[in-house]
């Protein structure tokens, strides 16, 4: 059971599927950016924002404004990754939390 | 005829309007469910040390350790916190601006470690020792002791000390204190952070096992020693401090000191050691 129940918290907190991917229309740094950063929001009003994603956030901000884009890209789309998934984090693990108490 | 059906009618009616305007019988009783959880919690670390006895989890992870527990009581025979204790009970007793002072505050000196945390029926949240100092504080004028160490952290090492030997017996007695309980406990148990990892993950499931060169302590307790002087940090710091700093370790963003996250951890954690003594503050690595 537990091993299920690993298996499937590291399925819904895997980069990959529709809603962990970054948006294809996003293709501005101004634009990943301010999406990354809502995404932030949202992570942190349901107490599962993880360490770095607002340092990612910041850091793609001082990318862009010394012209560096495609890095800036690089690291708000890192930001945004994981900002989705700490949302998919908190809401799987709000339905599910009752399951990891050990036995 | 026609009085007496009249005469039933109204006896029925008010039998019926006392019924519904009583109190239910079936009130929940939240100390019955917190006892349960309490008995599952300690029987899980008794299954995996069965050598144990509860009061010996109130020493952490040295308790599991014999090579450290030796290091350690050589640690306690010159405790690190010694110097914060002396300076935390000259916090404690200096005059506020208006004359008063923390012992102004609380009962039987200050020795009163073992009636927190708990839960503030009229605020409907918890109260840690630490808020209760901070709240005697701004009452009296005063601004508040910052942050997770310094001058708080010795007035709490202080009065912990004072209060060694209380036994820790948190009550849960009313459904907002037991859905603070609740909260707490869905923290501990569930997975945060980039590395996906748990309170109960770490410190249930691998307690007793190595995590590199340390050995994880049990969360059975957990909260009976702080503050703590941990060499690490150099100096002495509150539970919330150690729970920011598990949180960053986990890739998690941690809660401020005080937050209600951490308070409901607490509480959680605290009823958890119902039965133990209190035994802080601590040396700890």
């Amino acid at each position: 059971m537990k091993k299920v129940l690993l298996l499937l918290s590291m399925v819904v907190l895997m980069p990959s599927g529709s809603v962990l991917m970054a948006d294809p229309a996003a293709t501005t740094s101004p634009n990943l950016i301010e999406q990354a950063e809502a995404a932030r929001k949202e992570a942190d009003t349901l107490g599962y924002e993880w360490r770095d994603t607002a340092k990612l956030i910041k850091s793609a901000k001082e990318a862009l404004e010394n012209g560096q884009k495609e890095e800036s890209d690089k690291l708000a789309s890192q930001a945004l990754l994981q900002a989705r998934a700490a949302t998919a984090q908190a809401k799987f693990m709000a339905k599910n939390w009752k399951m990891m108490i050990p036995e | 005829m026609k009085k007496t059906i009249q005469r039933r009618l109204f006896t029925g009616a008010l039998v019926l309007m006392t019924v519904l305007g009583s109190k239910p019988s079936y009130a929940v009783n939240y100390q019955a469910l917190v006892d349960a959880d309490v008995r599952k919690f300690q029987g899980y670390f008794r299954k995996e040390f069965p050598q144990l006895k509860l009061g010996q989890y109130a020493d952490g992870v040295y308790a599991l350790d014999e090579d450290a527990r030796k290091q350690w009581k050589e640690m306690e025979e010159f405790p690190p916190y010694e110097l914060d204790v002396e300076a935390g009970k000259a916090l404690f007793n200096k005059p506020f601006a208006n004359g008063k002072s923390l012992a102004t505050c609380f009962p039987d000196g200050g020795a009163v470690r073992g009636r927190y945390p708990c839960f503030d029926e009229k605020h409907k949240q918890v109260v840690t020792l630490e808020m209760a100092i901070n709240e005697c504080r701004v009452a009296n004028g005063e601004k508040p002791f910052p942050g997770k160490k310094g001058d708080l952290a010795k007035v709490s090492a202080y009065m912990a000390y004072i209060s060694r030997g209380q036994k820790i017996n948190v009550k849960v007695n009313s459904a907002a204190a037991y859905k603070a309980y609740m909260k707490g406990k869905e923290f501990f148990y569930a997975k945060r952070g980039q590395l996906n990892m748990s309170c109960s993950g770490c410190h249930m499931e691998y307690a007793g096992r190595r995590l590199r060169a340390e050995i994880m302590s049990p969360a059975l307790g957990h909260t009976t020693h702080f503050p703590v002087f941990r060499s690490k940090w150099g100096d002495l710091g509150t539970l919330h401090r150690r729970y920011a700093g598990c949180n960053e370790n986990i890739g998690s963003k941690p809660f401020e000191e005080q937050s209600e996250e951490y308070r409901n951890l607490e509480f959680f954690q605290t009823v958890m050691s119902n039965g133990l003594n209190f035994n802080g503050p601590a040396a700890r690595k």
